[in-house]
């Protein structure tokens, strides 16, 4: 299963963006798909659909799922949590709250929220450590202070990103679809800004992998084995962040992909993680994917935001992973 | 003083959380007059007062009693029950982080109230807080069956967050389904507002306030026990699952009421009982009754500031207390921090 799962979960994947570029409200078989792509005609309905609505709309999803489920890979083995996730630990609600800031009060461009996510990204994730530390139990072993100091932390951007989003209407409209994690083609440009960024966040945890798979031996063991613990662990976290502030950039915060696809892909590949985050990037981008199909297919006509079918999914898995790490180990 | 030995700590600041809750009291009172003052129309200091012997145009007297008063005595009463409600589950969790909101309780009280909203438009009102009261009930009895034999410590709030979140995207997929008409007074009332105060809501909401007081009373002396630890609880009698229950329930009648009437009013059950804490550590009765005091103070204080500060349609109350809110509670974090660090 380790040594075949690659392959596997590319198979996986190709099966599912041609799905996600098949299915909708009218179906396109793949021959029509292969068609638009190599020889697109824009007086041709279909290939019309397939290049500007569900392609940009997949790659963004593809992205997104990608980035995200890395991070909270690599946030769940610096950290030492099972829970720690970007939608856990303030990072999504500070890149979330940085963009509409940026955008309502600055008028900054597009462009340029990038930075603004990413900086906001950066501060709700330190906000939730330093919340943690003044509200954290003395014993504390599994680091639960976190996870509770970042839902807090969460939901006070969250307020703030809701205030100023009732303080200007006409903009309200634009950005109410982007936070309820939405994935769709209108947000092309911002993938045509942001995908840069993203990508060098997940290429930095790859190049870090070797590292933290030593990282997880122990702090002492890794500096043993001549491992600059403080720098790699500040580097890992930095490149989760900009990731997951990258892909929140893109279509808004979507929850507990980072949470919940570490934790499916680890019993599949070893918590190596040069195997893990591969790994963890194409089960995302599956997983995205299909969520983003159900968004669109489940309540025809109306469409759904793919950020809440994962959170309703993603809510389900949290409570069973609550059960299984901290109320079996409890009962034992 | 005899039985300062027993418990020093008591008996040396009781007299102070009495001097807090006075003041507490006073600044309730200026605060009621400066909100029932200020305003599109203006009262002064005097008309507020001797508006009750002389009687005032049309306009003021509007203003007075169909707009702010009703409002007031909404947002001091929500505030009070959403606190107090907070003050319990803290002790019940044994964690300052508990809230009605992040254990998923007020979720479970807003999706009831919106698949009534959605599935029987005609509905009325009235109906509202008994079906809020049995979603708050219902997720409560989920979360104690999800969390079955643990009954305290960090484990119950984290199931309580996975509760709220994908019960708030079960409310996500509801607003899709209400009719647009509802919609918008929906969207108001669920960032936690008090511009829809009136007098029905105020009477909806005044029983549960009423009986929040023999709440306290019966419930205090469980509580701080229940604050030592179950094994010294048990020890001095108390049986402490069905205490546990009572506390539970009675946090869920006063949280739902408040959600029914004003909506959620997020953060406010872990600020103000914080609050209080860090001005006065008291315990037992005294603990509760400051908490829910500083609460409705909050609320108060917050919806002066919303309705008078900021855009014309004003900020729903929600969102003041929650970006007040937040440094303010880090602050009484700390400085309990400091107490605890001072004392020990």
């Amino acid at each position: 299963m380790r040594r075949g799962f690659p392959v596997l979960a590319a198979l996986a994947l190709a099966l599912c963006l041609l799905l996600a570029l098949s299915a909708g409200e009218s179906w396109i078989p793949p021959s029509g798909i292969w068609a638009a792509l190599a020889r697109f005609d824009e007086t041709r309905q279909a290939d019309v659909i397939v290049i500007y609505q569900r392609l940009p709309r997949a790659l963004i999803a593809m992205l997104a799922g990608a980035a995200l489920s890395m991070s909270g890979a690599v946030l769940q083995g610096v950290l030492r949590n099972p829970l720690a996730s970007p939608s856990l630990v303030g990072i999504n609600a500070g890149a979330a709250l940085a963009v509409v800031a940026g955008a309502f009060l600055l008028g900054l461009e597009p462009r340029a929220q990038g930075s603004a996510a990413l900086a906001g990204g950066g501060l709700g994730f330190l906000a939730s450590l330093g919340v943690a530390r003044l509200a954290g139990h003395a014993h504390d072993p599994r680091g639960l202070a976190l996870i509770l100091s970042g839902a807090i932390v969460s939901m006070f951007l969250g307020g703030l990103t809701q205030a100023l989003l009732l303080s200007d209407p006409a903009l309200r409209q634009d950005y109410l679809g982007w936070l309820g994690g939405n994935v769709s083609h209108v947000h092309a440009e911002r993938l045509a800004d942001f995908w840069g960024l993203a990508a060098l966040g997940m290429a930095a945890m790859l190049l870090l992998a070797r590292r933290l798979s030593l990282l997880a031996l122990g702090a002492e063991k890794a500096a043993s084995l001549g491992i600059d613990v403080a720098r790699t662990q500040l580097l890992a976290l930095g490149a989760a962040v900009l990731a997951s502030a990258s892909a929140v950039a893109i279509c808004g915060p979507l929850g507990f992909l980072g949470l919940v696809v570490p934790h499916l892909v680890r019993p599949l590949t070893g918590a190596r993680f040069g195997a893990l985050l591969p790994g963890c990037a194409l089960a995302g981008a599956c997983l995205c994917l299909l969520a983003d199909l159900i968004a669109r297919m489940a309540l025809a006509p109306l469409a759904l935001h793919t950020g809440v079918v994962l959170e309703l999914l993603g809510g389900i898995a949290f409570m069973l992973m609550v059960r299984r790490f901290y109320l079996r180990g409890a009962e034992a | 003083m005899s039985s300062r030995a027993l418990d020093g700590r008591r008996v040396l600041r009781l007299p102070g959380g009495m001097q807090i809750g006075l003041a507490n009291l006073a600044a309730a009172l200026a605060l009621t007059l400066t909100s029932l003052g200020l305003g599109a129309v203006s009262l002064s200091w005097g008309e507020t007062r001797l508006d009750l012997l002389a009687p005032l145009d049309a306009d003021q007297a509007f203003a007075l009693y169909q707009v702010r008063l009703p409002r007031l005595l909404l947002g001091f009463m929500a505030g009070w029950s959403v606190a107090l409600a907070g003050a319990m589950l803290q002790s019940l969790a044994r964690n300052p982080l508990a809230d009605p909101g992040l254990l998923g309780l007020s979720q479970g009280a807003m999706v009831a109230i919106m698949v009534l909203t959605v599935l029987a438009p005609g509905l009325p009102p009235a109906w509202l807080p008994g079906a809020a009261l049995l979603g708050g009930l219902a997720v409560a009895a989920l979360l104690l069956a999800l969390v079955r034999g643990h009954a305290g410590g960090l484990a119950v709030l984290l199931m309580g967050i996975a509760l709220e979140s994908t019960l708030s995207a079960v409310t996500a997929v509801l607003v899709l389904y209400t009719p647009p008409e509802t919609s918008h007074a929906l969207a108001g009332w669920m960032a936690g507002s008090l511009a829809l105060a009136d007098w029905p809501r105020v009477t909806m909401l005044a029983p549960w306030f009423a009986a929040s007081p023999i709440a306290i009373l019966l419930l205090g002396r469980a509580l701080r026990l229940i604050d030592l630890g179950t094994p010294m609880a048990m020890a001095l009698g108390l049986d402490a699952a069905r205490a546990r229950v009572a506390v539970l329930i009675v946090a869920v009648l006063l949280s739902s009421a408040a959600l029914t009437a004003v909506g959620p009013l997020m953060f406010l059950g872990v600020m103000a009982p914080q609050l209080a804490a860090a001005l006065s550590p008291a315990s037992g009765r005294a603990r509760l009754v400051l908490a829910a005091l500083t609460g409705g103070l909050l609320v108060t204080a917050a919806d002066m500031l919303a309705r008078n500060a900021g855009t014309d349609i004003g900020l729903p109350v929600g969102l003041v207390l929650v970006t007040l809110g937040a440094p303010l509670f880090v602050l009484a974090m700390r400085m309990r921090l400091f107490l605890r660090m001072s004392s020990s």
